[in-house]
């Protein structure tokens, strides 16, 4: 098939003295929401004891076990912001992200054990579910730097228990090692109850000698009250106890590695952990990349740089996303599937570091006269049309046959609305985007360039496509609500603005709550809500974009479930024709 | 030989980025419209020499009316 991906059309076009004018104050804007995104993602990796302290006991902090177990240049961090049940501390307490380890993908994600000595805290199973979806979407290994002191005893009614709750976690773990999904733990610290469980939940357990692993801790004096209550004779008892209680916590390596052999390996240091799990990712099952590439890997020809000055902050006005597309993809080449047909959506065949993805995004503006074909208004990309959700069916449809990953983009304020679209089929056509995408099985992902809008949000591979949607990515201009703010208070004031008027009350008391949930539908849409409520995994840089699709793209390549020889693929030659 | 300037869409002038006697290369943005709350380009035919600007900012125009012309 080289004659067909080798040397695919160059597409994209060199920016304009004008526009890189124009377009000054755009990159300001954009440069400095990203950096107060940078601010609070240096906040929340310093939370809890400082450096020196954790170093200062032989330890070393989270970070610094993943800067040395990680490939250097390979980490792509998730979920870095998210918090969805508002921790102080800012964080779940576990950090996650996708990188290399001995030149092997992996998702890989540790406990902060400058925090509470890496404990259990709201919100904290929500991210560590995500963490292992991800490891069964992309087929890579999950590694863990367990560090875990089990349950925050004053908050465990919020973690504890329920369907998606702290236990399911080993629920998860078991999921992935029957799907043959390798499951690695470099072990450290003290790591009672459900801390026992993180450490025996893995396939392959790599012990700190001072670690210890248990089913309880032993620092438990004695179960309830006898009383039933608390007073200064039971205090004072429970003093004299605490302080002849001296026993070791249990469940060390001595127990586990010499009684009963759970821990694999052993090692005095704590690097020597992390090299234990490097030398063993080196035979992780993988494909070696000339399997799946379809070309030599080579840069796209314009600069990422330009996506500052391409994607406006301004969501009125408009822009070029092909030009964008152009400076993410190898040599800025693709193949575009039925060019001519639903001009709002781009579909087509692109190279991401010599690997085959399928790209879908909005295109922006307005379109061609007479279109939609349906209608006699006019269509603006953004949008989505008949055409538009046709052609994304069809295209997603073969992608999942040709077994090529997906890569979305999103800028789009829904999908047409009224009865003359509601002729067009378009409700129907947007739920069987739904249906094409579930009955895929290609890992997919998802950049919001900017908007992420009513049902379009759902249908364009967005995280609700849940199992498919491996993670969503956001950028300093994105925005996701329901419908944007003005809009909302649109729809719910305007009978209440008649009602005022007709019976001669006060107008203002009803404008002033349109323009609060304006303002609160903004603040609520905002890259950093969107990161800590978890409606994007990460929000990125934009000149960072492509590194992220590398990472999704190697990882979804290094070793699939299923194949489609390269010579078998339909999609090409059905864009060739 | 003149090239005119037509609305692609009905809607309000938003800016005018040209003014007579400026050169423009093809393609350029010459003047915005705003319509559907989004702000539409309207890009340079051919490269050229702005003869006439037909409107200014504020007016309503109409699908294919003429906005400018250029030489």
């Amino acid at each position: 098939m080289r004659p067909y991906f080798e040397k695919m059309p160059n597409f994209g076009r060199a920016l304009k003295e004008g526009q890189i004018k124009r377009s000054l104050e755009n990159v300001d804007l954009v440069k400095k929401t990203e950096s107060e995104i940078a601010e609070a993602v240096e906040k929340v990796k310093n939370a809890g004891f400082p450096t020196e302290k954790i170093n200062a006991r032989g330890q070393m902090t989270v970070w610094q076990r993943l800067e040395y177990l990680v490939d250097p240049g390979t980490w792509c961090p998730l979920h870095t912001l998210f918090n969805p049940m508002d921790n102080e501390i800012g964080t779940t307490n576990v950090f996650d992200g996708i990188g290399k380890i001995s030149g092997k993908w992996a998702v890989i994600i540790g406990f902060d054990n400058k925090y509470i000595a890496g404990a259990w805290i709201p919100g904290q199973s929500e991210n560590i579910l995500r963490a292992t979806d991800l490891s069964k979407r992309l087929n890579v290994p999950l590694v863990w730097l367990v560090n875990c002191s089990g349950v925050k005893l004053d908050e465990q009614e919020k973690f504890y228990a329920n369907r998606r709750g702290s236990g399911t976690t080993f629920f998860r773990h078991a999921e992935l090692e029957l799907s043959g999904i390798p499951v690695l733990a470099g072990i450290y610290g003290t790591n009672p109850a459900g801390g026992g469980y993180q450490g025996i939940s893995p396939a392959i357990l790599f012990a700190h000698k001072d670690c210890n692993i248990a089913v309880g801790g032993g620092g438990i004096l004695s179960g309830m009250s006898p009383k039933g209550h608390f007073d200064e004779e039971g205090a004072e008892q429970l003093i004299a106890a605490a302080k002849k209680f001296k026993v070791e916590p249990p469940g060390s390596a001595k127990i586990h590695y010499d009684e009963t052999g759970f821990f694999r390996y052993v090692f005095d240091e704590e690097k020597g952990v992390l090299d234990g799990l490097k030398e063993f990712m080196k035979d992780m099952p993988a494909y070696n990349p000339k399997f799946f590439r379809v070309a030599e890997p080579k840069e796209p020809t314009f600069s990422s740089d330009d996506i500052y000055r391409l994607i406006p902050m301004n969501q009125k006005q408009v822009y070029s996303f092909d030009d964008v597309l152009a400076r993410l993809v190898d040599g800025s080449e693709q193949m575009e599937f039925r060019p001519d047909y639903g001009p709002e959506v781009y579909t087509g065949l692109c190279k991401v570091d010599g690997y085959l993805v399928g790209c879908i995004g909005n295109r922006q503006g307005f379109l061609a006269k007479g279109y939609p074909e349906y209608a006699d208004y006019s269509g603006f990309g953004g949008k989505l049309y008949r055409q538009g959700l046709v052609k994304m069916n069809e295209f997603v449809t073969l992608c999942g046959r040709d077994r090529v990953p997906i890569i979305w983009f999103q800028d789009t304020s829904g999908i047409d609305v009224g009865d003359i679209a509601e002729k067009a089929e378009l409700l129907g056509l947007g739920q069987s985007l739904i249906y094409s995408i579930q009955q895929t099985d290609v890992p997919m992902m998802l950049f919001v360039l900017r908007k992420g809008t009513a049902a379009a949000h759902y249908i364009m591979g967005g995280p609700t496509a849940n199992r498919h949607n491996a993670f969503t990515l956001g950028t300093a201009a994105t925005e996701i609500y329901v419908m944007h703010g003005e809009t909302a208070a649109v729809a719910t004031y305007s009978r209440r603005l008649v009602k005022e008027k007709e019976t001669g009350k006060p107008l203002d008391p009803v404008i002033e709550s349109m323009n609060k949930l304006a303002k609160q539908y903004h603040d609520n849409s905002r890259p950093i809500y969107c990161a800590r409520y978890g409606l994007v995994d990460e929000v990125v840089p934009m000149n960072e974009m492509r590194k992220y699709m590398a990472a999704f793209a190697g990882a979804a390549y290094q070793n699939p479930r299923s194949i489609c020889p390269q010579h078998q693929m339909l999609l090409p030659r059905s864009i060739k024709g | 030989m003149a090239e005119k300037i037509l609305a692609p869409l009905a809607g309000k002038v938003f800016k005018v980025l040209v003014s007579v006697g400026e050169k423009v290369e093809a393609d350029d943005e010459t003047i915005i419209i705003e319509a559907m709350k989004m702000e539409t380009p309207v890009y340079a035919p051919c490269s050229g020499t702005v003869k006439e600007v037909k409107i200014k900012e504020g007016d309503t125009v109409e699908e294919d009316d003429v906005l400018a012309v250029i030489e």
